[in-house]
């Protein structure tokens, strides 16, 4: 049985097209996006638990659920982040490929190319930004506004940690395409 | 820069974006954060990140991962295929019982997992194949089980709603009550369909086999002891609770909706664990990493389209488009009309997400001046984006079952699933008649609408 997400084959190593200089840096995405994924996993598990805790605690010891919703978001919004280089990875961020279709394969590569300049520069701006968000938050002692009020850099600085990972995933696999195309070979 | 053009160069910069196959996530940032570059304030590129985090930081838009999580927990074990076939023992004896068990095998799992593609491999891989041993035509066992897997974001928890239910600021528990009755009543209308096209391929086999006396498998009867019907169900009935308690959680005020996805989650797993013994972490890993890889994928659509929509409303393109909409004053039901083939033909190339991200902020205040009930509009809009999940050329229902069943031409699977997209916009037009098919259930349970929960 599979589910539709699952028709993108799962990559075991890294693209043979990476350029030589960079291929210590995809191994070590590879090895870092499987900490990502494991952390992800422990994050949508704690994140259960802690809604769920959310509704005992209200009805059976009748304590305020202040923290709860809180905490969930925190674990979700890291997961969604931290992962986004593990999905890039197995080019799981779907697009519209209606177009794609239709054009002849010499015009493609350059489709590819294009599509993953624009995902990398996109990325890397909001990675930067991320950081600078994170920055602020972690100098000025930011904090969100309920009552628990727990810092703001930690989901911060987890998305801007999550976009740094996904700009060089896709760094990686764009200079992987450059360079199936210059050496003539079909990517 | 006049308001036309401006809004006419962001359509083209956005829809060049889109179609250069790039992910729609990053397409729509990369639209949003340029527009905010050449026609914002510098300080706006500022904040882009803080807009994010913030329009993604709401526990009900983060409530989609659990959701996801509890339908795949489900999806990936072998509830499925359980499912299906008690529903297969036990409706054996109606004529086109077995279509019609697995129009309801589809509608309870989908309303177990809320997700269409998980409906359609869990159900279709079981009932495909059993479909076809008994000699229905392989397009109509494929139509089946498409349209039966749509269900999956009409019935709760319904992924599409709860973002329907974020974008035009409704309250979502209304809103899943208003998809029940829809929900059933394409239930009935698949069923119905299914009977009857049972029996003409019936009296097509028994008109064969009058001819040349080559026996269809369809005209072979099959009976079940009732032993072995009360054997199914010390199966299904632990997954039919889980699904009761869910909704009594959510209905009853004992849980928020984002709480009763993460109990529901939970729920899911450990029922999977005590009854098929999926608790390893080696077991467990696969789900979690299928939730992760749709969850990330889909949440950052969310949040870049919500990006999209700050922006286009930050420069008042959807303001003044959906002013020159009203001003247009058109009849109450043209809007309606249009709206809704905007829906069909934005169905063609986007997935429900990232329509209702874009499109809310545009079509949902004329609409409003209309005086049209946007819970009543939401489940409209729904069996419409419904119909894009089935319908080619993206169809990712077809897709599926293409996967499950390669043997089946695609030209088959097409024209066994026309009939059911028919039935599904004879379903919109009768919502329109009777508006109280959609409020009827959330009026009765949460109070007549306005006083808002």
């Amino acid at each position: 049985m599979s589910h539709a997400i699952d028709t993108v084959p799962s990559v075991v190593g890294i693209d043979p097209f990476t350029p030589r200089l960079l291929q210590p840096l995809a191994r070590a995405l590879l090895r870092v996006n499987q900490v990502m994924v494991t952390l992800g996993m422990l994050a949508l598990l704690v994140a259960s638990v802690v809604l769920t805790s959310s509704v005992v605690s209200r009805y059976v010891m009748k304590a305020s659920t202040d923290w709860q919703d809180e905490a969930a978001v925190f674990c979700l919004v890291g997961a969604t982040f931290l992962c986004s280089a593990f999905v890039q990875s197995l080019r799981g961020h779907v697009g519209i490929e209606a177009i794609a279709g239709l054009l002849p394969d010499s015009v493609n590569r350059f489709r590819a190319l294009f599509v993953d300049a624009l995902s990398a520069l996109f990325c890397a701006f909001f990675a930067w930004k991320s950081w600078t968000l994170f920055h602020e938050a972690w100098a000025e002692g930011h904090t969100t506004s309920s009552s628990w009020a727990p810092p703001l850099w930690i989901p911060y600085g987890l998305m801007a940690a999550g976009m740094t990972l996904l700009t060089l995933q896709i760094v990686v696999q764009l200079t992987a395409r450059l360079n199936a195309i210059t050496k003539g070979s079909p990517s | 820069m006049s308001m036309l053009s401006l809004g006419l160069l962001f359509g083209v910069v956005t829809l060049f974006f889109m179609f250069s196959g790039a992910p729609i996530a990053f397409a729509l940032g990369a639209v949003a954060t340029l527009f905010m570059y050449l026609f914002m304030p510098a300080s706006a590129l500022n904040t882009v990140t803080q807009n994010v985090y913030e329009e993604m930081a709401s526990i009900t838009l983060l409530s989609i991962p659990l959701f996801i999580l509890k339908g795949a927990a489900i999806g990936k074990s072998r509830a499925g295929q359980d499912l299906y076939a008690a529903m297969h023992v036990w409706m054996g004896r109606i004529p086109g019982g077995l279509g019609i068990a697995n129009v309801f095998a589809c509608a309870l799992f989908a309303a177990m997992a809320g997700s269409s593609p998980a409906t359609c491999s869990a159900i279709g891989s079981a009932g495909i194949p059993e479909m076809r041993k008994r000699g229905y035509s392989p397009g109509f066992a494929a139509g089946i089980i498409a349209a039966g897997g749509t269900l999956g974001i009409l019935l709760p928890p319904s992924i599409t709603m709860i973002l329907y239910a974020v974008a035009a600021e409704q309250s979502l528990g209304r809103l899943f009550l208003a998809g029940i009755f829809p929900g059933v009543l394409l239930v009935t209308l698949f069923a119905v369909y299914a009977a009857m096209r049972y029996r003409k391929e019936y009296r097509l086999a028994e008109a064969e086999f009058k001819r040349s006396g080559a026996a269809s498998a369809l005209l072979t009867n099959e009976t079940f002891s009732n032993r072995e019907k009360f054997e199914m169900l010390p199966r299904v009935v632990p997954f039919v609770l889980l699904l009761i308690g869910v909704m009594v959680a959510l209905y009853g005020g004992f849980a928020t909706p984002s709480e009763t996805a993460g109990l529901g989650a939970l729920l899911a797993l450990g029922l999977i664990a005590v009854i098929y013994g999926v608790w390893r972490p080696k077991d467990v890993a696969p789900i979690l990493t299928s939730t992760l890889k749709e969850s990330t994928m889909l949440m950052l659509i969310i949040g870049m389209s919500l990006l999209f929509s700050y922006v286009m409303s930050f420069l008042h393109i959807s303001q003044s488009t959906a002013e020159w909409i009203v001003g247009m004053n058109l009849s109450k039901w043209i809007l309606l009309a249009a709206v809704l083939l905007m829906v069909i033909l934005l169905g063609f190339f986007l997935p429900p997400v990232s329509i209702i991200l874009m499109t809310a902020p545009i079509i949902l205040p004329p609409l409003k001046v209309a005086g049209f009930d946007l819970i009543w509009f939401g489940v409209l809009m729904t069996i419409v984006m419904e119909t894009g999940l089935i319908h080619p050329p993206v169809g990712l229902n077809i897709f599926v079952i293409k996967n499950i069943a390669p043997d089946i031409p695609l030209g088959d699977i097409i024209w066994g699933v026309l009939p059911f997209v028919v039935l599904m916009l004879l379903a919109v037009v009768l919502i329109c008649v009777f508006p109280g098919i959609a409020t009827a259930l959330p009026d009765a349970v949460m109070g007549v609408a306005g006083a808002k929960a």
